[in-house]
């Protein structure tokens, strides 16, 4: 009977070995599972249904596997490449699948709105005979399109970034540069500037665009309502730095509300007080 | 009778003994070797990086690629490192010498272990000082370049870097741990470090297992998945590496407890290879 | 007195499959091996003599029966405490230099220090290799090795030493050596084990000898009541005429004894060996 006994033993030793490590997992799991819930908190789902086709399987492991950051680095290297060869449909797969694999990185919306707003109308227009040969309201309306694909990238953007200003800030531009739309570039400006973290130029062009939409009272407005809030001195306390300080420019503010008062006939008695 | 003065406790002093005689095997083995090319390769990546002008963001790619590198040749060092340091005992019979000294079998396996750790020990803290080196280096540089991108001080938390490397370390201890388990009743150098490739992956990927399991829709087939799910570690947990160190921070919390997570797991496995070993005929 | 090695009714089976099929390695052995002899454990391969010392070493566990080393079960760990073992064909850690290895296992046994310091050098210089000492176990000679590992059995000065196979592989000189090492120990009052398959070599230096066959004790007892014929004798003379040979027949005869053989008497091989291969010469080889 014992030596019966001995034969199944590796048996034995396998399942005690396959039990004793269950038994951890269930008895780790409730402590495991708050650090669990932090790590996967920052690590958005994979939608790997639209990126499968574009990665061989080896990759498609490695991403599950949690080496995402590196696969979209290197489709990031990819996609450099592919536009230094101003190859428009490969750098716009390889721009939306870098931000399918890793959308944590605002360096690669911003880098892949900015090669489709400001490069692809290029490459398209190099394509159609270069500007003699494009009519120039052809060249606008590959443009208007180029940008209008690259805000709904950016619009995409959100879903990651709710609260990063510059994703606003980049949507602005592409207004104010390529499409001219200067109440919209306006308002995202503004929007940039609202939130929390943001940096202070927003704030000043928000009413650059207002006045050139001759919105002066709004713009006046705006800006009394911002000037408060500026750093102006360097403070250790409140981690205010020269940098603050510098890239805050409050007298061009205040240069510019005074400038406003001008031009708004705002009589001395109601002028702003710093 | 004499025999009763012969009673053995168990030693932490010869366990030390075992993991320092490991340990300089690994050293006088040469194991170390690739860490130069791994060094090379490090360096040069970054290199590479500058031509592309990302600007401060050359600095994220640096940590991922070098964290990256580190996670990928630690994990092929770990298991080969015990593999070798443990099968190098039991082929060239070594084993038999030492365990017929007085020798319990649970301080042979600490003792492999302990000394496994440290040499992977050794492999972190120099790799993480390398990239630690690198990427102070180029955000000096950076910094110096366009201030603006440093609006908020440094981008790189050197600090939860070193912690990274901390954490790199306890998740090939707990590696070095399976895999020590698989060879205490394996028979074959090259079969122990294809197991325990196997289990690495399903380590990575365990958390697919756990949460999908509600969705398999046939029960048995789902107490299988669910089984897996819990017979495994969690190697996604050690995954804070992604975007710390560059922009956001670790919450010290978590740390302590992915860490105390990869403890206990760490003695588990060595438990249990103590628990199979002590039944090998040598 | 409590003997070295008590083995009561020890068996061991090996599975060759899981479905059941065995190979019993050791068969119902019974054996003791007196404290301060030198003890052979013969037996062609696969007798069974590896599989019984890993059992007395705690290195196998016994499928049944019992083992004790100074009364103290072998299984535990504390057993091996007064044991030193030279494993068959030992092969030690490469990268270690022979001083460095000896230290090694001297630490393992608890031995520390400044004694641990002198003991190595002690037996290092014991065995002959004290030239030697600082350069690595890889490069050394078959017959070097043993000499370290009998080095690493002997450094924690235990009272058993276990000699697996010592002289396997290694050339006449270096068994003729090692033979006069294990009478020093005997001389120390140390017990020795040896197993060897090879029966001239250990007739000069054991005791008593046991046989093992297929796993069984065919044969035990003390050397001499076993090879040495109780009722002859043999006179060693130098070369004699026929006449005298005849005479001398004629002279036994007479007082009721014979003569049964006249033969040349032949030096051994291996002493030939021995005594025309220079040891001093060899002995650079270990410098």
């Amino acid at each position: 009977m014992k030596s019966n006994l001995a034969n199944l033993r590796p048996l034995w030793t396998g399942l005690t070995v396959v039990a004793a490590l269950a038994a951890t997992g269930v008895l780790l799991r409730p402590f495991e599972q708050p650090a669990w819930v932090w790590v996967q908190a920052r690590q958005p789902a994979l939608r790997l249904d639209s990126i499968k086709g574009a990665l061989g399987q080896g990759v498609t492991v490695g991403l599950l596997g949690g080496f995402r950051a590196i696969v979209a680095d290197f489709f990031w290297l990819k996609t450099n490449s592919v536009w230094e060869d101003s190859d428009l449909p490969a750098t716009q797969t390889f721009i939306k699948l870098v931000t399918a694999i890793d959308p944590r990185p605002l360096y690669f919306w911003q880098n892949g709105a900015r090669m489709i707003a400001y490069d692809m109308p290029h490459w398209r227009i190099a394509a159609g005979g270069g500007y003699e040969a494009v009519p120039p309201a052809e060249q606008r309306r590959i443009d208007r399109e180029q940008a209008e694909v690259a805000l709904r990238y950016l619009h995409e953007a959100f879903v990651h970034h709710p609260d990063s200003p510059w994703i606003h800030i980049e949507i602005a531009n592409i207004y104010i540069n390529r499409l001219k739309d200067y109440g919209a570039g306006a308002e995202a400006y503004r929007n940039a500037a609202l939130l929390p973290g943001a940096p202070f130029f927003p704030a000043r062009i928000h009413a650059e665009m207002l006045r050139r939409l001759g919105r002066n009272a709004e713009a006046y407005a705006w800006l009394k309502s911002v000037y408060p809030t500026l750093p102006k001195e360097v403070n250790a306390s409140k981690k205010i730095t020269q940098f603050h300080v510098d890239s805050a420019m409050a007298p061009v503010f205040l240069e510019r509300i005074r400038e406003l008062e001008q031009e708004l006939n705002i009589p001395k008695g109601d002028s702003f007080i710093p | 009778m004499r025999a009763a003065h012969h009673a053995v406790p168990f030693s932490l002093a010869r366990l030390g003994i075992v993991a320092g005689n490991t340990f300089l095997e690994a050293v006088r083995q040469k194991l170390f070797g690739f860490l130069l090319l791994l060094a090379v390769a490090l360096v040069a990546s970054a290199q590479l990086f500058r031509e592309f002008n990302f600007g401060s963001s050359e600095l994220k790619f640096i940590a991922d690629f070098g964290l990256g590198a580190m996670v990928f040749f630690g994990s092929t060092l770990t298991i080969a490192a015990t593999a070798q340091l443990f099968f190098s005992e039991i082929e060239n019979r070594t084993a038999l010498t030492l365990l017929a000294k007085p020798v319990w079998r649970t301080e042979f396996i600490f003792g492999k272990f302990l000394g496994v750790f440290t040499v992977v020990g050794v492999f972190c803290a120099l790799t993480t000082g390398l990239l630690v080196g690198l990427l102070y280096q180029r955000e000096t540089a950076l910094m110096a370049a366009s201030p603006e991108a440093f609006a908020q001080g440094c981008l790189i938390h050197y600090g939860d870097l070193v912690l990274i490397g901390v954490l790199q370390w306890l998740k090939f201890g707990v590696l070095a741990a399976a895999t020590l388990l698989i060879a205490s009743f394996s028979n074959t150098n090259l079969y122990t470090v294809v197991m325990g490739f196997f289990v690495l992956v399903i380590c990575h990927l365990q958390y697919l297992a756990r949460d999908a399991y509600a969705q398999v829709a046939s029960l048995p087939l789902r107490l299988l998945v669910q089984v897996l799910g819990y017979v495994f570690p969690n190697f996604q947990l050690f995954n804070v590496a992604d975007q710390i160190g560059v922009g956001a921070a670790l919450d010290p919390l978590v740390f302590v407890r992915v860490a105390a997570y990869a403890l206990i797991y760490i003695g588990v496995f060595c438990g249990l290879a103590v628990y199979s070993f002590s039944r090998r005929e040598i | 007195m409590t003997p070295a090695i008590a083995i009561r009714g020890l068996t061991k089976d090996f599975a060759l499959t899981l479905r059941g099929v065995k190979l019993r390695a050791v068969d119902n052995l019974t054996l003791d091996v007196p404290a301060g002899q030198v003890f052979g454990l013969l037996g062609p391969n696969g007798s069974g003599k590896s599989t019984t010392i890993k059992i007395i070493l705690g290195l196998l566990e016994p499928t049944a029966g019992e083992c004790t080393v100074f009364g103290l079960p072998s299984r535990r760990v504390g057993s091996r405490l007064n044991v030193g073992y030279l494993p068959e064909a030992p092969y030690f850690y490469r990268y270690l230099s022979g001083l460095e290895l000896v230290r090694f296992y001297g630490r393992i046994c608890g031995v520390s220090g400044r004694r641990l310091r002198e003991r190595a050098q002690e037996v290092i210089e014991w065995v002959g290799l004290g030239s030697a000492a600082h350069r690595r176990v890889g490069t050394y000679s078959k017959g070097m090795l043993q000499r370290i590992g009998l080095a690493q059995a002997l450094v924690h000065d235990p009272r058993l030493i276990i000699l697996d196979e010592p002289t396997a592989g290694v050339d006449p000189v270096g068994s003729a050596e090692i033979s006069e090492l294990i009478l020093k120990l005997k001389k120390q009052g140390k017990t020795v084990l040896i197993t060897s398959h090879l029966l001239a070599q250990i007739e000069d230096i054991c005791d008593r000898v046991a046989i093992l066959d297929r796993g069984k004790l065919i044969l035990e007892g003390a050397v001499n009541d076993l090879v040495g014929l109780q009722n002859r004798q043999s006179l060693i003379v130098d070369s004699l005429p026929p006449a005298e040979l005849q005479a001398l027949r004629d002279w036994l005869a007479a007082r009721g004894h014979a003569l049964d053989a006249v033969e040349q008497p032949r030096t051994r091989l291996d002493q030939l060996f021995l005594s025309k291969v220079s040891r001093r010469q060899r002995g650079g080889e270990s410098a």
